[in-house]
C-alpha cells in the first residue's frame, strides 16, 4: 500500500504534488528526502489526524463510506460504490455534493488512486478507528455473534423481541460510537425477563429489574470485548449497527450543510450600538484596573500569577464579578499594559513575593489614544492571547485553584479556537444572533474533529465577545467584523516581516477603529454645573477636561457621561495642585454650559480663604526682635546679604544658614545678638576653648613611687584566706584519684570506668553517705574533680555537698565522668 | 446615536437632561421602572433598581420594552451587559406566586420548580413555609404573607401577590369636593388624583409629596376610594388632630365617625387616628395597644410621615399584608437606611413628584433657601477649638453671635409670620427671650400648644420659636419664613421637612423664605451642608451670605 501511494505520487505533475503540498503543509516540515518520505509521512498518523480535523461532518462521512465499502480483498473501492452507500438513505445528497466531497479527499490525498479503484491511505483507520460510527463485522468479533447476523431474518426477530431498556442501548450505540462500558456487575445481574431466578424481596418489596445488557450479550446482539470483573467494554457488531440505522441510511443522518440559524435576525444598528456601548465599558474598565493597579500593585505569588485575594480585591474595585476582572487583567496584560516589576532588595510581608504587577510604559501610550483605538488594542490581544480564561477560578488536576496570568490558564489552541467560534458568526448574514447551541452545532458541522470536547471553551469564546464588545446582542458587530477580517488579511499575507502591511505602524487608524469610531459618542469640553454641587460631563470627557476634573472634583458616576461632585477636599486639591480661587472660578465659567450656582462660587472662595492659612516651611535660622527698626536695620545691611534674611513677620527674620554662620556674621557687622535654644531660653555662649582629656596631676601621687604600699590588717587578712583556700583546693586535687582527673587519666592504661560504673558508685555513696570523689566536665568543657557527700541522684542531677565549702552542689548526670569512693 | 435627552450609565443610573425637547416624553417613558433620585435644575437623576423593575413587572412592564426605552432614548450606545442585566433582573420576577388556594389557603406556587426548590432551602426562609403540598406548591400561613415576600425579595426572587386584599369592613366615605357646611367647592390637584390612581392601582404603596402639597388629602381620597373603615397613623396629637379637622372639612366624615386613639383619648371608631406614640408604648415589656390592629376589619390603613415608623412598626405591618397599605412622606430618606425595608412592607413607591414641578404648577409656595454663615467672635472660637468632640457641634449651633443675625432676619421680613426653628432648648429660651416670642417644646401642652398655633395663624403672634416638635405635621399655612438655628446633626429629612413648613401656597403667591444660620469655619457647616444635600438635589439652590451682609446695610460699591 505505501509502495502504492509513492508509486502513484509519482506519478504525478509537480503542480498536483504543489497543490497536495499547499493542503497539507506540515507534510514539508521538514521537507522530505523523497517521494516515498513524503508518501510515508502523508500516511503518518499525525499527518492524517490533521488533515483530519480540518475537514466538515460530511466530508468525514464520505471518507468513512469510502472506507466501509472497501473491497476485502483488494482494499479498493470506486466513487460508484460510495455514491450507492452514500445516497442509501431517506434524504440522499445529490451526486454532485458527494463526488465533491470524494474530489476533496482526493485532493488531500486521503483517498487516492483512479475513480474505479480508490484506495484510503493507511493512517486514517488509526486516527478513526469506526467509520460513521460504525463497529466491526461480527466476522471480526465474534464467531456466535457472526451467526446470529448471519442469518437476517433471525436478526431482525431478535431486534424485535428486544425488551425497551435493551433497545434503547441498541439504538444509543447505533448512532456511534459503537463501544460502550458496561457498569460492574450489570453481566452478573439477570437479564431482563428473567428476574423471576431472583427471590422476592420480602423486606422492601417491589419488583427486581434485570440488566439488559445481559439480555442482549445472552441473545449475542451486544459482543463483550474485555472483561474486568463484573463489567468491562461491549461492541455493537456491524451489521446489528446497518440494521438499527436502516430508516436514516447506513451513514447515519447526512448533512450536506451547516444547520441553519433559527434565531430572528436583529436590528444591526441596535447590535452595534449594544457592542458600541460595551466597548466602552470594557475600556473604562481597563482603565480603572490599571489605575487600581498602579495604585496598588499585585504581587506575582510564587507559583506563578495573581492571587485570587488581589483578584477579588480589584473586583470590588471595579465593581464587576471575578470572572470579568480575570478577563480584563488577562486581556490588559496580553496588550501589553501590564508588566511584572522586579522587586530587588525589597522584604515584602506579603507573600514573599518579589515581583509585582503594575502597568507597562505603554500604558501611556495607550491612554493617550482615542476610545476605538484603546479598544481595538484590546481586542486584538484578546484574539491572539494564548490564554483560557475561564478557567481562572476553576481547579487545576493537583486540585490547586488557578489563579490570574498563572500557567495552568494557558492553552495553544485559545487563538484558534476564537476565529473559529468568530468565523461562525461572520459567515452567517450581518446581525444574525444565533444561540450559543446553535453557535455550537454549527461548529460541530464544521470541524467535528475539532469542536468536539471543547464545547466549554467555545462557549466561553462567545461569553467574552460578548463582554468585550465584538459582539453586540450575540450577533457579531460590523466593526468586529472589520477587525476580524484584517487578522484574516494579515494571516493570508503571510510573513511580513518588514511591517509593510501593519496598520500600527502607518499610523492610519485601521477600518474597524473608523467604524467603531462613528458609533461611539464625540468628546465633549464642557459640563453641567448644578445647585447640589455636582457637575456632569454629557459624554466622553476630552483629555483636557477629563485632566482638569480629575483634580477638581470627586468622580462619582461613570458610563456615556460622568458625574462628578465638587466637594471641600477636591478644591483644596485643586488648590494645592497650583490653581488659584480665579482660576477656579475661570475653569468652571469656561466650561459650564449653564450659570455657576451661587454656592458652588462660594464654595471655592471659602476654600480658598482658608487654603494656606497655616504656612510650613523649614529655615536654618532666625533674628528676632521686639525692635521692628533694629530688624529693618538688619535686614538692609549689605554685609549681611549673603545670609539672604526674609522678613516673616514684622519681629521676626529668617535666613536658610546655619545659627552659628549668623551669629558670627552678626558680630562681626557689630550687633549683639543672644542665641536661643529651641525652647526660647538664651542659650549662654562662653567662648568654648579646646581642651585635652583630664590628666591626673603629678601632685597627687605619692612620693616614692617606689615604696611599698601599706596595706590595712583587715586586707591582709582577706589575702591570707584567699591563700588558704587555694592551698587546699591544691591539696584536694592532688589527693583526687587518677580516674577522677580526667586530663591525667587519659593518658595511660585507664580502668575502663564507664559511666554506668561511675552511677553504681554514687548511688552506693547516697545509701552509706560516703565521700565520693566526682570527676566532671564543666559547662566550658574543662575537666575537674570534687570530693563530695552525695545527697541524692534523680531527674538526671546528682546533688552533693561539698564538706569543705559548706555548699550544696548540682552536677548534671551526663557530665559525670567519674566517681571513686574516697578511702 | 441618537441625540436623546437620556444617558444611561454603567451604574445603572439614567441621567436625564431636561433642557432637551424629548426630556417630557422621556421621563414619562421611563418612570415605570426607574427611580427618580436627583432632580437637581439641569439633569435629574433616576436609577435602575431591581425593586423598581420588579415593580415595572408587577405593573406589567415586559423586559424587552424598558430595553427598548431605554435605547430609543438613550444618547449614546447602551452597554449590552446592562441591558442583559437589565433582562436578567427582571425575568426573575414572577417565578414564583402567591395565590389563595380554595382548599389550601394561602400558598407559594412556582412557575420555575427550581427556583422554589431553592428558595425552600434557604435558610433565611425557615418557619416561614408550611406543608409542601405538591412539586410546585408549598402551603404558607396568612400572618407570614409579609415577612415571606420581604425574605423572598432579599432572596431575588421576588415573588408575585396574587392573593389580593380584603375589603375590610365597608364604610362609606366620600369627598365633599362641593363644599361642605357652606365651604367653598373645591376639586383634588391633578398630582394628587394621579397619586391616588398610581396607588389604587398598585394597592398598597408610599406616595412621596413635597411637604405641603397636600399629603392629607391623597390619604382622604384614597379612604373615598376604599370606602372602608381606615386606621390612619400620625406622629403625634397635633397632627391627629389636623387630620381630623381636614377630613371633617373635606369629606363626608362626620365628627362622630372619626376617633382618636392617643394617649389622652382611646376611641375606635370607623376612622381611628392614632400615633405612633401610644402603639409602640410598652408595659412590662409587652406594647398594650396593639390590639388596635385587630379591633376592627380595617379596609385601610394610612402611615403619616412614613419616614419616621418606628421599627416596631415595621414588624406589627408584616402582619397586615392582607389589608391596603398607604405610606405618605415628603422625604423618603431615613438616616438608619431602612427605605428598603418600607418599601417591602408597605409597597413600593407608587407616586413621586419632583418639588421643583409641583412649585411651578403652583401648588407649593416658591421658596428661596438662604445660608447665613455667621463668623463666631474670638472667644467663641477659642471656646469652640478647645471644646470636646461631642460638644462641638452644640458649642457651633448654639454660639450667642446667632442671636443678632436671627433679629435681623426677622426684622427684614416685617409684615411676615416667621418661625423660628432650633434643636436646643437652651438655645431657644435664648431666642425666646431676645425676640420677645413665645416658645413652642416637647414640654408644651397640647392645649397650649393649639392655643399658640391658632394665635399664629390668626396673626396674633407673629413669630414662633418651636423645637423639634415643630418638625412635622404641623400645618401653620400662614408662615413664610423659617428661620433655622441649629438642627439634628446633618439630618436631611429635618431640613426638608422643616422648609416645607413655610411651602403652603401663600394668599397672595409671595415668596416664602428659608434661612440656616450657621457657624462658619465650623463643624456646623460641614453638618449644613449635608442637610442641604436632599433639598439641593430636589433643586433649591442655597445662596450663602455672610452675616455681615444681613446684620448691617451694604456698603457702598464703588466703581
Amino acid at each position: 500500500m505505501t509502495t502504492s501511494l509513492a508509486d502513484h505520487l509519482r506519478t504525478l505533475p509537480d503542480e498536483s504534488l504543489a497543490a497536495l503540498l499547499q493542503l497539507r503543509p506540515d507534510l514539508v516540515v521538514p521537507v522530505p528526502a523523497d517521494v516515498s518520505a513524503l508518501a510515508i509521512r502523508a500516511q503518518s498518523r499525525v499527518s492524517v489526524a490533521r488533515a483530519l480535523d480540518g475537514l466538515d461532518q460530511f466530508t468525514l462521512l464520505i471518507l468513512d463510506a469510502a472506507r466501509l465499502t472497501r473491497d476485502p480483498e483488494g482494499g479498493g473501492t470506486t466513487t460508484e460504490s460510495i455514491l450507492a452507500m452514500a445516497t442509501a438513505g431517506p434524504h440522499p445528497p445529490a451526486p454532485t455534493t458527494v463526488r465533491g466531497a470524494v474530489n476533496k479527499l482526493r485532493a488531500l490525498f486521503l483517498l487516492y488512486g483512479p475513480e474505479h479503484d480508490l484506495h484510503v491511505v493507511g493512517g486514517v483507520d488509526e486516527v478513526s478507528p469506526y467509520p460513521a460510527g460504525l463497529g466491526r463485522p461480527a466476522a471480526e468479533l465474534d464467531p456466535r455473534a457472526a451467526a446470529v447476523c448471519a442469518d437476517p431474518a433471525k436478526l431482525r426477530r431478535t431486534l424485535l423481541a428486544a425488551p425497551p431498556s435493551a433497545r434503547a442501548i441498541l439504538d444509543r450505540l447505533a448512532a456511534g460510537p459503537p463501544v460502550g462500558t458496561v457498569p460492574p456487575g450489570a453481566l452478573d445481574a439477570p437479564a431482563t425477563g428473567e428476574e423471576d431466578v431472583l427471590p422476592p424481596d420480602l423486606v422492601n418489596g417491589g419488583a427486581a429489574t434485570g440488566s439488559p445488557i445481559r439480555w442482549l450479550v445472552e441473545h449475542r446482539l451486544l459482543v463483550r470485548m474485555s472483561a474486568v470483573k463484573g463489567g468491562g467494554t461491549v461492541e455493537l457488531p456491524r451489521e446489528v449497527a446497518l440494521l438499527l440505522r436502516r430508516d436514516s441510511g447506513p451513514l447515519g443522518p447526512l448533512r450536506t450543510s451547516p444547520p441553519l440559524v433559527s434565531s430572528p435576525p436583529r436590528e444591526a444598528k441596535a447590535v452595534d450600538s449594544a457592542g458600541a456601548g460595551q466597548t466602552m465599558e470594557v475600556v473604562r474598565h481597563t482603565e480603572a484596573l490599571l489605575e487600581a493597579l498602579a495604585a496598588e500593585p499585585a504581587p506575582v505569588l510564587r507559583s506563578g500569577g495573581v492571587g485570587v485575594r488581589d483578584l477579588r480585591r480589584l473586583a470590588r474595585g471595579l465593581g464587576l464579578d471575578d470572572p470579568t476582572t480575570a478577563l480584563i487583567f488577562e486581556v490588559a496584560y496580553a496588550a501589553g499594559l501590564l508588566g511584572e516589576l522586579d522587586l530587588t532588595g525589597t522584604v515584602t510581608a506579603r507573600y514573599g513575593g518579589d515581583q509585582q504587577i503594575l502597568p507597562t510604559g505603554g500604558y501611556e501610550v495607550w491612554r493617550a489614544a482615542s476610545l476605538a483605538q484603546r479598544w481595538e488594542q484590546l481586542a486584538r490581544a484578546w484574539l491572539t492571547m494564548t490564554r483560557q480564561v475561564g478557567l481562572v477560578g476553576q481547579r487545576d488536576d493537583r486540585d490547586r485553584p488557578i489563579s490570574v496570568l498563572s500557567a495552568e490558564a494557558e492553552r495553544a489552541g485559545a487563538p484558534a479556537a476564537r476565529r473559529s467560534v468568530l468565523a461562525v458568526l461572520a459567515d452567517l448574514a450581518p446581525a444574525t444572533a444565533p444561540t450559543p447551541d446553535e453557535v455550537l452545532e454549527l461548529l460541530d458541522w464544521r470541524a467535528p474533529r475539532r469542536a468536539r470536547g471543547r464545547e466549554a471553551a467555545h462557549r466561553e469564546v462567545l461569553a467574552e465577545a460578548a463582554q468585550l464588545g465584538v459582539t453586540g446582542l450575540g450577533a457579531l458587530t460590523s466593526y468586529g467584523r472589520l477587525l476580524l477580517a484584517e487578522l484574516t488579511d494579515a494571516d493570508e499575507r503571510g510573513d511580513d516581516p518588514l511591517g509593510l502591511y501593519s496598520d500600527a505602524e502607518s499610523g492610519e487608524p485601521s477600518t474597524a477603529v473608523r467604524a467603531l469610531d462613528a458609533l461611539l459618542p464625540a468628546p465633549v469640553d464642557h459640563f453641567l454645573v448644578q445647585a447640589d454641587l455636582t457637575v456632569v460631563v454629557p459624554g466622553p470627557p476630552d483629555p483636557a477636561l477629563a485632566g482638569e476634573l480629575d483634580v477638581v472634583a470627586e468622580h462619582e458616576s461613570a458610563g456615556g457621561a460622568s458625574v462628578h461632585r465638587v466637594t471641600t477636599a477636591s478644591v483644596r486639591r485643586a488648590l494645592d495642585a497650583g490653581y488659584s480661587a480665579d482660576d477656579l472660578h475661570a475653569l468652571f465659567r469656561r466650561r459650564s454650559r449653564t450659570p455657576v450656582p451661587q454656592g458652588l462660587t462660594y464654595l471655592v472662595d471659602d476654600v480658598a480663604r482658608k487654603h494656606g492659612g497655616l504656612r510650613v516651611g523649614s529655615a536654618g535660622g532666625y533674628v528676632r526682635s521686639d525692635d521692628e527698626a533694629l530688624l529693618t536695620e538688619v535686614q538692609a545691611d549689605k554685609r549681611l546679604e549673603a545670609l539672604a534674611f526674609r522678613r516673616l513677620a514684622p519681629t521676626v527674620l529668617i535666613t536658610p544658614y546655619q545659627v552659628n554662620r549668623m551669629l558670627t556674621a552678626l558680630r562681626d557687622a557689630g550687633y549683639a545678638p543672644v542665641p536661643e535654644d529651641a525652647g526660647g531660653a538664651a542659650v549662654l555662649a562662653r567662648p568654648k576653648t579646646r581642651r585635652a582629656p583630664a590628666r591626673v596631676p603629678v601632685t597627687s601621687r605619692s612620693l616614692d613611687p617606689l615604696a611599698a604600699p601599706r596595706l590595712p590588717m583587715p586586707r591582709l587578712l582577706g589575702v591570707v584566706e584567699q591563700i588558704r583556700r587555694g592551698e587546699a583546693a591544691a591539696r584536694a586535687a592532688r589527693r583526687a584519684p587518677a580516674v577522677v582527673r580526667g586530663g591525667t587519666a587519659q593518658t595511660g592504661p585507664a580502668p575502663a570506668h564507664t559511666h554506668s560504673d561511675a552511677l553504681a558508685v554514687l548511688q552506693q555513696a547516697v545509701r552509706d553517705k560516703a565521700l565520693v570523689w566526682v570527676g566532671y566536665v564543666d559547662a566550658h568543657g574543662a575537666t575537674a574533680s570534687r570530693l563530695v557527700r552525695p545527697v541524692s541522684i534523680g531527674a538526671g542531677y546528682l546533688r552533693a555537698e561539698d564538706e569543705r565549702t559548706e555548699m550544696l552542689h548540682t552536677f548534671a548526670l551526663h557530665r559525670i565522668t567519674a566517681a571513686v569512693l574516697e578511702d | 446615536m441618537s441625540g436623546g435627552p437620556l444617558i444611561v450609565q454603567s451604574d445603572k443610573t439614567l441621567l436625564l437632561e431636561i433642557d432637551h425637547p424629548d426630556a417630557q416624553a422621556c421621563r414619562m417613558a421611563i418612570a415605570p421602572f426607574a427611580e427618580l433620585e436627583r432632580s437637581p435644575e439641569h439633569v435629574h437623576t433616576y436609577r435602575l433598581t431591581p425593586l423598581g423593575l420588579w415593580n415595572a413587572r408587577a405593573a406589567g412592564h415586559d423586559a424587552e420594552g424598558v430595553v427598548d426605552t431605554l435605547i430609543k432614548y438613550s444618547r449614546y450606545p447602551v452597554p449590552h451587559a446592562l441591558l442583559v442585566d437589565v433582562a436578567e433582573t427582571m425575568d426573575r420576577y414572577g417565578r414564583l406566586q402567591l395565590a389563595n388556594d380554595p382548599a389550601h389557603g394561602l400558598v407559594l406556587r412556582a412557575l420555575d420548580r427550581v427556583v422554589l426548590i431553592e428558595v425552600a432551602k434557604s435558610k433565611k426562609l425557615a418557619g416561614m413555609l408550611g406543608p409542601k403540598l405538591d412539586d410546585d406548591t408549598i402551603q404558607v400561613h396568612p400572618s407570614e404573607r409579609g415577612r415571606l415576600k420581604q425574605a423572598l425579595l432579599k432572596l431575588g426572587w421576588p415573588a408575585e401577590d396574587l392573593a389580593g386584599y380584603v375589603d375590610g369592613e365597608a364604610h362609606p366615605i366620600e369627598l365633599a369636593e362641593s363644599g361642605k357646611d357652606g365651604g367653598k367647592p373645591w376639586t383634588l390637584r391633578s398630582y394628587q388624583r394621579e397619586a391616588v390612581e398610581a396607588f389604587w392601582a398598585g394597592g398598597s404603596g408610599v406616595v412621596v409629596l413635597p411637604c405641603g402639597a397636600g399629603k392629607t388629602l391623597v390619604g382622604a381620597a384614597a379612604m373615598a376610594e376604599a370606602k372602608a373603615t381606615t386606621l390612619i397613623l400620625v406622629t403625634n396629637t397635633v397632627a391627629g388632630r389636623q387630620w381630623k379637622r381636614e377630613l371633617i372639612a373635606r369629606t363626608s366624615l362626620t365628627e362622630e365617625e372619626i376617633g382618636e386613639y392617643s394617649g389622652e383619648r382611646k376611641e375606635i371608631r370607623p376612622v381611628t387616628i392614632a400615633t405612633y406614640q401610644v402603639l409602640t408604648s410598652r408595659r412590662g415589656g409587652a406594647f398594650t395597644h396593639l390590639d388596635l390592629f385587630g379591633a376592627r376589619d380595617w379596609g385601610l390603613v394610612v402611615y403619616d410621615e412614613v419616614h419616621l415608623l418606628p421599627a416596631p412598626i415595621f414588624r406589627f405591618t408584616a402582619d397586615l399584608q392582607a389589608r391596603r397599605r398607604l405610606g405618605l412622606t415628603a422625604t423618603l430618606v431615613r438616616e438608619d437606611g431602612r427605605e428598603g425595608d418600607v418599601f417591602s412592607l408597605i409597597g413600593p413607591k407608587r407616586y413621586d413628584a419632583p418639588w421643583k414641578d409641583i412649585e411651578s404648577q403652583g401648588w407649593i409656595a416658591p421658596a428661596e433657601c438662604t445660608e447665613v454663615r455667621v463668623t463666631l467672635t474670638d472667644a467663641e472660637r477659642l471656646a469652640y477649638a478647645t471644646a470636646e468632640a461631642e460638644e462641638r457641634y452644640r458649642m457651633a449651633a448654639t454660639a450667642r453671635t446667632k442671636l443678632p443675625v436671627v433679629r435681623a432676619l426677622v426684622d427684614r421680613h416685617p409684615d411676615e409670620q416667621v418661625l423660628v426653628i432650633g434643636g436646643y432648648i437652651d438655645q431657644l429660651h435664648q431666642l425666646g427671650e431676645y425676640l420677645d416670642a413665645p416658645i413652642v417644646q416637647g414640654s408644651t401642652t397640647n392645649k397650649e400648644r393649639e392655643r399658640l398655633f391658632d394665635a399664629f395663624r390668626s396673626g396674633e403672634v407673629r413669630t414662633l420659636v418651636i423645637s423639634k416638635v415643630g418638625n412635622f405635621s404641623i400645618d401653620l399655612p400662614e408662615a413664610a419664613v423659617a428661620i433655622q438655628v441649629s438642627g439634628t446633626f446633618g439630618s436631611r429629612q429635618e431640613e426638608a421637612q422643616r422648609l416645607g413648613r413655610v411651602l403652603r401656597p401663600k394668599a397672595d403667591g409671595r415668596q416664602a423664605h428659608f434661612y440656616t444660620v450657621v457657624s462658619r469655619d465650623t463643624i456646623d457647616t460641614e453638618y449644613a451642608a449635608h442637610r442641604q444635600r436632599f433639598l439641593a438635589e430636589q433643586g433649591y439652590a442655597y445662596t450663602i451670605v455672610d452675616a455681615d451682609d444681613v446684620l448691617g446695610p451694604k456698603l457702598p460699591t464703588i466703581d
